[in-house]
Parts: structure tokens; C-alpha cells; sequence
């Protein structure tokens, strides 16, 4: 220890000495290390690799633990295991069908929120009688647990597709209609009041300038919302359902097929993943102008 | 220069609820082609009286009229320029300079397209009519509203610190084109600054401000000292120089004790 420690010093002291009595003929490239830099730059090329090596570091892990017996298997079934039971699935149980049906519910209903959160979030921050009117409602609401709402909901729809669709509206209408609301306020005042004295009337202010403004933050809040959906399109096929991702995983719950529920978690999570990588490129594509 | 009264401040005071920010009674005329400066210290409420006349504010009381005919809503009459937010993020700079005349139904699409090419010309941004605006500097942008206001065929142009965010060099490039294009495509202008240097380069005449709430502290006819013609040399002459003291005592003595130095 203490001969390590002299070793460090003497070095230390070497260099500092070296740099003090030569001046240096050529600045040498700065190579401070950006990895732990608060908001530090690196490549695109180092963060893939640093993103590839942390998910198969996590992986790796998962899967030697559960190899050495540390955590039981039939609990937590290796990623091996979990990928064989997703291709076993997609071959002999219709997992891609059952996504299918899941992906499907979700655009409705999702597409369904969209279509009236835009304008009613739209109208509840341009207007003060509709903001005064709707917010303690929208509010009120969007607080309430969407699972505590489950029974009621088949007590009014029943058990097919209505209750299913209306669950997931719930959980993402009263939601993004606040975050709708909020875009809109944050439009500068500036560029609707350029558009009123180059003439423009309040309709065209509001469809040419102000929606326009604030399609970046919509279509940031939209991708935000849209992740939240999946989440509730687990609640809405437990209850009652015979197809849907929700379905296959907690059918396979029922006999203890932690492979399959793990599968179809996975499923899930690389929907998610797909659709977000998408949405983000086509971002980018839109809204070049950023 | 025309003598009939062209924009006139009748009687004006305004107040957000119990906050006095133009003290009554506020009274200026202005002719036509003049270009006007406000000057002040900030949040003076120079800036609400600019904005009564472009209709985004209302006069608690008195009345502003133009030609003869009281101030209504919002017009493509009297532009504005703003110091951020003052082009559209979204379109090019030519398309930003066109959406001045977007609601313009009198134009045809090739009168509006020539109409395009002569402003762009004018402010110096032909090069750059297909550029996005955070491709080009903080002085284009400004240049952008320029073009856009006059595009839209406003008869009264309102300035809002425009280059108020500008460095020094570019402030002064700015300068001197706006005085150009004044002088060009004649327009009457307020411009708002607590500036004294821009203020005495620019203007015709300038209404010195008082702390809020505004009060007129004095009307200062610049050109009938300095003439119409602003070129740099003018900046470094004894004329000039001695103007800016002049107005820059008028301003400290606005401003109070802060300004000892």
C-alpha cells in the first residue's frame, strides 16, 4: 500500500516537473473524460456501444443468475428460454395475431382520445370561459384510478370491445387534453399577435399560426401519451377477454407458464420500442426546422 | 414634410387595474413619414403606447386616431416588429416574408410574388429566401420582420426593441439599413429603445420618457440638428456627440439615481 502510494507520488511529481521545464511544442487534444461529464458530449458511435454493452451486460446477468440457480427459474425464466417461448408462441399460439389485436385496440382508442383532447385541450386555453368551465372537471377525472373504474365500466358496456376501448380512452383522454392545453399556452404571444396585425382573423390566427407553433411539443406529448396506453391495455384484457397480449399473459399466469407471461412482457416492450424509435425519426422528418 | 396630423394621441392614459402605466393626459401627433422614436427607461410604459397604436392594447382613456379614424382592432396598417419571436420558426425566409401577405386578397399571386422578390431585395435576404430562420443570424431575423411588415403593406410600422438582442456590429448594419429603407419605401415609424446612441442615429424626433407611468419629459426634433441623411460618419461627428449628451442627460435625470456614476 504505502510503496503504491510513493510510486503515485514520484510520478506525479515527474510530470508536473517535465511540464514546468519544456513548454509544449504542440497543444495536445483535450481528451477529458466526457463519459461522467455533467452534460458532456460523446459520439453516436460510443453511445450505441455503451447502450449495446449495458443491455447485454443486464441480459448477461439475467441470464447467469438464473443458469447458477440463484434466482429459481420457474420465477424468472432465463432470456434463452424467453426468446424460445416467444418464437414457440408465434409459431403454434398466434402471437403475433394476439399483438395484432392489442395494437389495434390501443390506435382506436388512442386515435379516439387524440381526436377529442386536440380541440377541446385546444379551446380550454384560448377561451377562458371553456378553460374555467372544463379544468376542476378534466382534472377531477384524470386523478381517478382507471382500474377502480373497471367494474363500473362492464356494468355499463359490458365485456366486449366497448369496455376495452373506453378504459383505454379514460386513462389517456383527461390526461392529454391537459397537456394539449399546456402547448398551446406556452405559443408566444408574439406570433399570434404578428398574425393579427399582418390581418389575419382569429380563425386563421388559430389553424395558421398558433396549431402550427405547437405541433412539436403536441407531437412530443402524443408519443408520451401513447407509451401510457399500453400500460393500461393490460387492465382493460384482464377483465374478461379471450385475445389480446393482456390476455396471453395472464392466461399463462393461471398456470404458472412464466416463460409465456415473460414473453408476452417482451412483446410489449418491443412494440413500445419499435413504435417509439419510429415516432422519433419521423419527428426529426417533420420538424427539420428545429 | 407634411404638416397634417397623421397619428394623434388624444387625451390617452392607461392602467391595468390599479397599476398606472401611461400617466394622463398622454397627447402627441405624428406625421406622416415621420420616424419617431420613444425613448426611455424600461418598463417605462413607452412600449403599451406603441401597442395602443398597433390595436393590441386599448387606451383606458382618450382616444388614438389615425387619418382622422379611431384606432379599431388589429390591422395590416400598422406592423409590427418584435425583439424575439418576431419570424415563424417554420417557414423559410421567404415564406416568412409572403405570410405578410397571406390574407391580402387585393394581390394577385404574381403581384404578391413581385412583391416578395422587391422586399427581400430590399432588406438584403435574397441570398437566403430558402433558409430557415435558426440558420440565419439574429440580424436577418429582424430583417424578416421588416420585410414581412412592409409586405403586408403596412402605412405604420411599430418597432419593439428590435435589435434590442443584436451585438454591437450588427445592431449598427441594422441601423443603417432601416434608415435606407425608410427612406426607400417611406413609412412612419415608431421605434421604441432606451438606447440614447440608437435613438439619436435613428430618428426623426424623440419623445424623451418619464419612470412609469409614462410621461412626455420632451420632444426633441433630431433632424432638424442632424438632417435626414445617417451614414457612420455621422456617428463620430461633434453634432452627434453633442446631441447624445443632451438627450443622455434628459434620460438620467428619467431614470433617477441608478445612472450616477
Amino acid at each position: 500500500m504505502s510503496t503504491s502510494k510513493a510510486i503515485l507520488s514520484t510520478a506525479a511529481g515527474g510530470s508536473a516537473g517535465n511540464a514546468a521545464s519544456k513548454p509544449r511544442s504542440h497543444p495536445r487534444k483535450r481528451t477529458r473524460n466526457q463519459f461522467f461529464a455533467f452534460r458532456g458530449t460523446l459520439s453516436k458511435r460510443a453511445q450505441i456501444i455503451t447502450a449495446a454493452f449495458a443491455s447485454l451486460f443486464v441480459l448477461g446477468l439475467w441470464e447467469i443468475s438464473t443458469r447458477l440457480g440463484w434466482i429459481n427459474a420457474v420465477f424468472l425464466p432465463p432470456p434463452t428460454v424467453t426468446i424460445e417461448t416467444l418464437w414457440n408462441m408465434i409459431l403454434h399460439k398466434n402471437l403475433l395475431w394476439h399483438a395484432g389485436v392489442s395494437t389495434l385496440r390501443i390506435w382506436v382508442a388512442f386515435s379516439l382520445s387524440v381526436i377529442m383532447a386536440v380541440p377541446i385541450g385546444i379551446a380550454m386555453s384560448s377561451f377562458r370561459g371553456v378553460g374555467a368551465a372544463l379544468e376542476p372537471i378534466v382534472d377531477f377525472i384524470r386523478y381517478l384510478p382507471v382500474p377502480a373504474l373497471v367494474p363500473l365500466s362492464i356494468i355499463w358496456f359490458g365485456v366486449g370491445e366497448t369496455t376495452k376501448i373506453f378504459l383505454l380512452w379514460l386513462g389517456t383522454f383527461f390526461q392529454l387534453v391537459l397537456l394539449v392545453a399546456d402547448d398551446m399556452r406556452r405559443v408566444p404571444q408574439e406570433y399570434v399577435e404578428i398574425s393579427y396585425t399582418v390581418g389575419a382573423r382569429p380563425a386563421q390566427m388559430l389553424s395558421d399560426v398558433a396549431f402550427r407553433a405547437m405541433l412539436p411539443s403536441l407531437f412530443d406529448n402524443l408519443r408520451i401519451t401513447l407509451g401510457w396506453c399500453w400500460t393500461y391495455l393490460i387492465i382493460a384484457e384482464i377483465v374478461a377477454a379471450d385475445n389480446g397480449l393482456g390476455f396471453v399473459i395472464w392466461a399463462a399466469r393461471r398456470y404458472m407458464n412464466t416463460s409465456e407471461v415473460m414473453a408476452g412482457v417482451v412483446t410489449i416492450g418491443l412494440i413500445g420500442l419499435v413504435t417509439d424509435q419510429v415516432l422519433r425519426l419521423l419527428h426529426k422528418r417533420l420538424f427539420r426546422y428545429l | 414634410m407634411a404638416t397634417a396630423p397623421y397619428l394623434e394621441f388624444d387625451g390617452v392614459a392607461k392602467y391595468f387595474g390599479d397599476l398606472e402605466v401611461v400617466a394622463p393626459s398622454f397627447d402627441l401627433t405624428i406625421q406622416r413619414n415621420e420616424f419617431v422614436v420613444f425613448l426611455g427607461p424600461s418598463g417605462s410604459g413607452k412600449t403599451t403606447l406603441m401597442r395602443m397604436v398597433g390595436g393590441l392594447e386599448t387606451p383606458t382613456y382618450g382616444e388614438i386616431r389615425l387619418d382622422g379614424q379611431p384606432i379599431g382592432e388589429p390591422d395590416r396598417e400598422r406592423g409590427m416588429v418584435f425583439q424575439s419571436y418576431s419570424s415563424f420558426p417554420w417557414l423559410t425566409v421567404a415564406e416568412n416574408v409572403a405570410y405578410g401577405m397571406k390574407y391580402r386578397l387585393d394581390l394577385t399571386p404574381e403581384r404578391k410574388k413581385a412583391r416578395l422578390d422587391h422586399y427581400l431585395k430590399l432588406v438584403g435576404l435574397t441570398d437566403f429566401a430558402d433558409f430557415y430562420p435558426n440558420k440565419v443570424s439574429g440580424g436577418m431575423r429582424q430583417r424578416i420582420a421588416i420585410a414581412r411588415t412592409l409586405a403586408a403593406g403596412s402605412e405604420v410600422l411599430l418597432m419593439d426593441e428590435p435589435f434590442g438582442a443584436l451585438d454591437a456590429q450588427r445592431r449598427e448594419g441594422l441601423q443603417i439599413a432601416l434608415r435606407r429603407i425608410h427612406r426607400q419605401d417611406a413609412k412612419t415609424i415608431i421605434f421604441v429603445t432606451h438606447d440614447v446612441d440608437e435613438a439619436v442615429f435613428l430618428a426623426d424626433r424623440i419623445i424623451v420618457f418619464s419612470k412609469r407611468p409614462a410621461r412626455m419629459l420632451e420632444d426633441v426634433d433630431i433632424s432638424a440638428e442632424l438632417g435626414p441623411e445617417r451614414t457612420l460618419e455621422l456617428r463620430d461627428s461633434e453634432a452627434f456627440f453633442k446631441l447624445r449628451t443632451r438627450i443622455l442627460k434628459l434620460v438620467r435625470a428619467a431614470t433617477g439615481e441608478e445612472e450616477k456614476v
